[in-house]
């Protein structure tokens, strides 16, 4: 597992199973990518690290979550009425 | 003259059941009216009823048991069971409630921000008031207990004064809760930690309520000499009761004050 994160991005097709959310309902496991999406895009701004890395969290919610999950959320987070915690 | 060759008691025909169906009836039907049109004529009508019923029901029950002997062992075995059996329906309202409750903080969901409480939620502290009304329900507990062997050793003066600090206590209680209630900075409109809090801690509130008052008749009982050291069972049901509703709170402070928070 030496693959470094540009090499598993090239190679994405879909997100891939998940142990942490075995079961038919996906919901936490679009929330928790998305959430980690903007936690790890948040914290290596701050320490001004390349942010490449999150992409991975980034094409997991993109392939899991319904758009209008995401597209209300960001309006959310735009609002400052986002409910998670980045 | 006709006389009964067995221990039961045969209950004379009695209008009450039927005033009791109609004030449900007015009741539920008047709650529809106000809800679409307004009124509360028929509602207020079904709760007035439903008082009458209430107040004749009981009052015959105690005429039959205390002033006419009618309550023989085997009777009064019939009123326990009875009584034991609508406490435990009760649990089983409660439950529902606990399961609600449960059933939303253990997998809050994203539109919570995934946690519990809920995001914009500030809890009570659970180490304040609520600590407060813990330790008076468990007092009224302990008075209660003192009460009932006051009455099984005979002790009338004693009797009185546990049972009157017993409803004392539960008044303070419900005090304290209304103060609570009035104070939150959270309402039952504020997402399912609002509905799962007031509705869990509303219908104990009401118990609580109906508890004190069942203790209140006990006491006026009491003072008119109704209950004997070897039998007083209404007083036991209504402290079955009383235990009840303190076991109810200690569950809900348990999970929805301290862990909910």
């Amino acid at each position: 597992m030496a693959e470094d994160i540009q090499q598993k991005l090239e190679k994405y097709r879909t997100a891939p199973f998940d142990a942490r959310f075995p079961n038919q309902n996906q919901t936490r496991n679009c929330w928790q990518n998305y959430l980690d999406y903007h936690r790890c895009q948040k914290a290596l701004d701050a320490k001004g690290v390349d942010t490449a890395p999150c992409d991975w969290y980034k094409r997991v919610y993109k392939s899991l979550c319904p758009l209008s999950w995401i597209e209300k959320w960001d309006t959310q987070r735009e609002d400052g009425t986002f409910p998670g915690k980045i | 003259m006709a006389h009964q060759a067995h221990a039961y008691h045969m209950v004379d025909p009695s209008p009450w059941p039927l005033t009791g169906a109609i004030a449900a009836l007015l009741m539920t039907s008047g709650l529809a009216i106000w809800f679409h049109f307004h009124s509360t004529t028929l509602m207020t009508l079904g709760l007035i009823l439903l008082l009458l019923t209430m107040y004749q029901w009981w009052r015959d029950i105690i005429r039959e048991g205390t002033f006419q002997g009618h309550h023989t062992p085997p009777v009064q075995k019939g009123l326990r069971y009875g009584m034991i059996l609508f406490i435990t329906s009760e649990v089983f309202f409660f439950l529902g409630f606990f399961w609600a409750f449960y059933h939303s903080s253990l997998a809050p969901t994203p539109e919570l921000g995934g946690c519990w409480p809920p995001t914009g939620i500030t809890p009570l502290d659970p180490f304040e008031v609520p600590l407060l009304n813990t330790a008076v329900l468990l007092a009224s507990g302990v008075t209660v207990t003192w009460a009932h062997h006051s009455i099984m050793e005979g002790e009338r003066k004693q009797a009185i004064q546990s049972l009157a600090l017993t409803i004392l206590l539960g008044l303070y209680f419900t005090a304290l809760q209304a103060m609570e209630y009035y104070e939150a900075p959270f309402t039952i409109a504020d997402g399912v930690y609002g509905s799962t809090f007031f509705v869990a801690t509303g219908f104990h509130g009401l118990h609580v309520i109906i508890g004190s008052s069942f203790l209140a008749v006990c006491l006026l009982r009491q003072i008119q000499y109704h209950f004997t050291s070897e039998h007083h069972f209404g007083f036991e049901a209504a402290a079955w009761y009383w235990h009840f509703v303190d076991v109810v709170w200690l569950f809900l402070y348990v999970s929805i004050y301290w862990w909910g928070s």
